[in-house]
């Protein structure tokens, strides 16, 4: 038995708080995804990110599902930032749990690649000079395609 | 049948709009009908609509998928979340 949790948040994520239970396993990997300074040798003040939800909601649970699966993985909680993430802040974080060292390593890395490569989210470079300081908390999609949306 | 179709990310930047709609011929049409006249409507897309671009209902779809009066459809296109 196997547990999966997946939050998609607006602006930079939390520090993580301590681990509260570890579900009997023997190994805990935890990635945290940092936003960069420099974004093609320019700086940035952060990346604004967009998502399709709910799909990229259901895409990262079906995702946690099969990790779990394929590398006999207890527990997989990720956490996704939407909206403009400041650089030095987290905008990524997966925590897996594992009975081994290597399932849950194999488990993290096979994780993140998929999800580059599937997960309906986008992210774009601000520059410093561009910045308006009051986008910084709002979700992603014009006004329209909320409306456009369930 | 009009279908619009949601766009994010760099391609509803590319063309400053979030949502383009396409009319095609009957009461439904596959996923490769709506490309193609999603093509043809915004050429400047065109590079982004490869591969399983296209979700329907919030999963991807493949290009013979039918797309009916009332579905959700998305261009995916290239993803950079992380």
């Amino acid at each position: 038995m196997s547990s999966q949790r997946v939050s998609i948040v607006d602006g930079p994520l939390a520090p993580m708080c301590e681990v509260r239970s570890f579900e009997d396993a023997g190994a805990a990997v935890t990635f945290e995804g940092i936003i960069r300074p420099l974004e093609g040798g320019r700086t940035i003040s952060g990346l604004r990110y967009s998502a399709y939800e709910p799909m990229a909601e259901l895409v990262l649970m079906e995702l946690a599902r099969d990790a779990c699966a394929r590398f006999e993985v207890t527990s997989i909680q990720v956490e996704h930032s939407r909206g403009f993430v400041a650089t030095e802040q987290r905008s990524f974080r997966l925590v897996v749990l594992a009975d081994h060292r290597r399932a849950a390593l194999d488990a993290t890395d096979w994780f993140i690649n998929q999800m580059k490569r599937v997960v309906p989210i986008w992210k774009a470079p601000e520059y410093a000079a561009d910045r308006d300081p009051s986008n910084d908390s709002s979700a992603e999609r014009p006004d329209s395609m909320a409306e456009a949306l369930p | 049948m009009q279908i619009s179709i949601l766009l994010f990310g760099p391609m509803a930047q590319r063309i400053g709009r979030d949502c383009v709609a396409v009319e095609v011929a009957g009461d439904s049409a596959t996923v490769d009908q709506v490309l193609a006249e999603l093509r043809r409507a915004k050429p400047t897309l065109a590079s982004d609509l490869v591969g399983h671009c296209i979700a329907v209902n919030h999963a991807y779809a493949n290009g013979e998928t039918l797309i009916n009066a009332g579905d959700e459809v998305a261009a995916i296109g290239m993803v950079s979340g992380g």
